[in-house]
């Protein structure tokens, strides 16, 4: 009996969907081991951890913005105006560790800008991020001038190619984040507040709760994550883009509607969205492996997010 | 009583449940063509969810229901109206910027050529319709420019443009003026001249007797009785709809002389005005009032949900600054609001994170929420309360009206809210359950908190409060003490001069 194991708190209702999604998860590589021998071996789930691991950066974030009740297009761009200004503040002599924090500023402010448009200027998420979208872009092209900023620190770099224990930098950063993220959200009233303003706006306030102030964390936490999002990314690559970060919001709603937020808000997991991205990875890796053109690539992306969210909606009863 | 064979609706044996709650336990009901049959029962008898089932909203799981002696299945919307069967709900369920003849003939739309839509026939026949309902109004206004009074007629045109035989009716006189009510009684005269029948819902008795011949009365989603009117006394009528348990209750003073709370010219608008009122210690305080004299938004107001234009609510002598629930909270005020599912529950949440949401600070250490503490203090509060099933790590969403509204108020226990204000405590709560919340309010005043009820319901503004204020367009009325508080009392008080 389902009810029965539910209403233990182990396996709460969350839980329980997070293991459907691992059980995705697991399909799928047994699906690709059996195709190509050379899917399931260290090296490869090392390579598909480090190519999950910026999206999974951003999807944090998103799935945070989403259980509060509201969604971030605009955080792409908001990754490559914190990678040019970061990287010009590296090349401009700027020591690593402040121009990092620069970068995350910036992400943050941007994030700041889109919750405060939200909240006191009562706009709709959708259309607030959709205009940052442009917006962000936009100040990181008229920034550079619409060319790359090369000549970024070795020891800048190091953190994002070096490894720790057999493990990329990258995935150890991203795991911390989430490691963080998911106490946040399962632990402290901020992740308490998160889902009652994303559940039910209305009670929320009338109980208490600062809706405001979350809405903003949410936002400011959402930039500030696809700022360091877009430091890893700027340190395998060597060069700041003022282009970079093209579409990564739709991958990051993608893993966290996989995962099991709910676009109206008020639920979401953090482990959940973390295996959504490491399953859209493993699947372009598999197919990658396999010599399946892009555009099928592609395609199968689409229909795994749509054969989950029709699972969820069969499995979730009401 | 009707023969069922000439009966224009008959039906029997009515099951529904909602999970493990039965809410209809085998109901009839027979009525005659041309008959203005009244339902009756008190808030949670099963009124509203046997409408629900009548127009094919709620399927039921069991039960027959025959249409001029045909047997018909009505599992959806459709299959009412096929039947016959239209309802004219309390919230009138119209598209506001679609003209009065856009709206008679919404989802059913003439056309010409098969794409386009016949304008002129379409309003030709609506100002057919409403020839003997209301000939004043217009068909091409839009059914945003009409009051509630006339769009309520544009809904029984519609019903009569479906060739419907029963028009069920829930509340059409809430907010309808004594003049209005008039001409809704001549509606109905013609509605009943052309044979169709009506099911009525008041809870107000004198409309009831003057329109029905015969009603039906349910308890607890049970078929009581069926009486003929209006040749049977009130006072049989009642008590079959109250039984015997609430008439015994009596109520306990624990007022003091304490002020506790002093609202000082509080104002909104033209919805409150001026309004002052004084709350003690131990004091349950009453306001009643008609729909729409500003008691929910009073309310509103001192709990801080709404923002006042002028005025100040004051607290143990200090006057409470922020005019927002948070700062409300913070002087010791908690609002149970009348719509729980829009303002009081995250319906996803467990009963533990719902409690929890004003205290969070209190639950927590180092940033972190002590769930330990927290399910231990839910699971003391809502043992005290007798949460039906006991189990706090549940969705509150999957709880009856009855127990969400005792986590609510578990909610401000353990904010240590002393000053509970409650909108409608027991609106949509079965009757067992109503008596549950009425010793818990009981109790709080005995506690020494003050508490402040709004209600619709005279039996329960009488049976719960110490005082009561009677509102009526927005101002405070009159103030009646213990000795003074009867029906015809906050009735002389609510209702407005002529």
């Amino acid at each position: 009996m389902t009810k029965a194991l539910t209403n233990i708190p182990l396996f709460s209702r969350v839980r329980f969907r997070d293991a459907g999604t691992l059980v995705g998860l697991i399909l799928i590589a047994i699906v690709f081991s059996a195709l190509t021998p050379s899917f399931f071996t260290v090296q490869n789930i090392i390579n598909i951890l480090q190519q999950s691991s910026i999206s999974a950066c951003i999807a944090i974030g998103m799935t945070l913005v989403i259980i509060s009740g509201g969604i971030d297009l605009s955080v792409g761009p908001v990754a490559a105006l914190s990678a040019t200004l970061g990287a010009a503040m590296m090349v401009a002599g700027v020591p690593v560790p402040l121009a990092v924090l620069g970068a995350i500023a910036t992400g943050v402010a941007c994030g700041f800008v889109n919750g405060a448009l939200i909240t006191w200027g009562g706009l709709q998420p959708f259309i607030v991020t959709l205009g940052g979208l442009s917006l962000y872009r936009a100040l990181a092209l008229i920034y550079t001038g619409g060319t790359p900023i090369f000549g970024l620190p070795t020891e800048f770099r190091a953190l994002s190619n070096g490894t720790v224990l057999g493990l990329p930098g990258p995935v150890i950063v991203v795991a911390l984040l989430a490691l963080i993220a998911w106490i946040v959200l399962t632990k402290t009233p901020l992740g308490e507040y998160l889902m009652a303003v994303g559940g039910n706006p209305e009670a929320a306030r009338v109980a208490g709760v600062p809706v405001t102030l979350t809405k903003l964390s949410a936002y400011m936490i959402s930039g500030g994550l696809a700022a360091i999002a877009s430091l890893i990314l700027i340190g395998r690559l060597g060069a700041a883009e003022p282009t970079m970060g093209n579409l990564w919001e739709l991958d990051a709603i993608a893993a966290s509607a996989i995962g099991g937020a709910s676009l109206m808000g008020g639920r979401g997991s953090i482990v959940g969205t973390l295996i959504g991205c490491v399953i859209l990875g493993a699947l372009r890796n598999g197919l990658t492996l396999l010599n399946v053109q892009a555009f099928y690539q592609l395609l199968a992306t689409g229909i795994i997010i749509i054969v989950a969210m029709l699972i969820d909606r069969a499995t979730s009863g009401k | 009583m009707t023969s069922v064979s000439a009966a224009r609706l008959h039906l029997t044996d009515v099951t529904k449940s909602y999970g493990p709650i039965q809410v209809l336990h085998g109901v009839s009901l027979t009525v005659a063509p041309g008959e203005v049959h009244g339902l009756l029962g008190e808030n949670g008898a099963g009124k509203s969810t046997l409408l629900n089932v009548l127009c094919g909203v709620v399927p039921p799981d069991g039960g027959q229901i025959t249409v001029d002696g045909t047997a018909v299945t009505i599992a959806r919307p459709k299959d009412a109206a096929k039947a016959g069967i239209a309802m004219i709900h309390q919230e009138l369920q119209q598209v506001p910027e679609l003209t009065v003849a856009q709206n008679i003939f919404l989802g059913a739309s003439l056309r010409r050529g098969a794409i386009f839509v016949d304008r002129q026939t379409q309003e030709a026949e609506s100002r057919r319709l409403l020839a003997t309902l209301d000939p004043s109004i217009d068909v091409t206004a839009p059914i945003r420019d009409l009051r509630v009074a006339q769009r309520q007629i544009v809904e029984i045109a519609k019903a009569l443009r479906s060739n419907a035989r029963v028009i069920a009716m829930d509340e059409p006189t809430s907010s309808l003026t004594p003049k209005e009510f008039e001409r809704l009684v001549k509606v109905i005269q013609v509605l009943t001249a052309q044979g169709v029948s009506i099911i009525y819902v008041s809870h107000k008795m004198d409309e009831v007797y003057r329109l029905c011949q015969a009603a039906t009365i349910l308890r607890d989603g049970r078929f009581v009785t069926h009486v003929a009117l209006p040749q049977t006394p009130l006072s049989t009528v009642i008590e079959h709809m109250v039984g015997r348990e609430l008439a015994h209750a009596h109520h306990r003073s624990f007022a003091t002389d304490t002020v506790m709370m002093q609202v000082n010219a509080l104002s909104r608008g033209t919805a409150v005005r001026n309004a002052d009122l004084t709350l003690h210690q131990g004091e349950v305080l009453g306001i009643a009032g008609l729909v729409g004299s500003g008691r929910t938004e009073l309310l509103r107001l001192i709990a801080g949900v709404d923002r006042a234009d002028s005025g100040t609510v004051t607290v143990d002598g200090v006057t409470i600054s922020g005019a927002n629930p948070r700062a409300r909270i913070r002087a010791g005020l908690g609002l149970v609001p009348e719509e729980r599912k829009r303002d009081g529950i995250i319906r996803h949440r467990p009963i533990t994170a719902n409690i929890g949401l004003p205290a969070m600070s209190q639950f927590s250490r180092v940033g972190l929420i002590r769930k330990r503490a927290l399910h231990a203090r839910s699971q003391q509060l809502m043992r005290e309360v007798n949460l039906r099933p006991f189990d706090v790590t549940r969705a509150i969403g999957s709880f009856s009206g009855g127990n969400q509204q005792k986590a609510i108020i578990g909610r401000w226990l353990a904010a240590g809210t002393r000053i509970f204000l409650f909108d409608e405590p027991t609106r949509g709560i079965d009757v067992g359950a109503k008596a549950e919340i009425y010793d818990l309010i009981e109790t709080l005043a005995a506690q020494g908190c003050g508490v402040l009820v709004v209600s619709s319901e005279m039996p329960e503004v009488i049976r719960v409060s110490d005082r009561v204020l009677v509102m009526r367009e927005g101002r405070v009325a009159a103030s009646l003490n213990a000795g003074d508080i009867t029906e015809a009392a906050i009735a002389r008080h609510a209702i407005p001069a002529a």
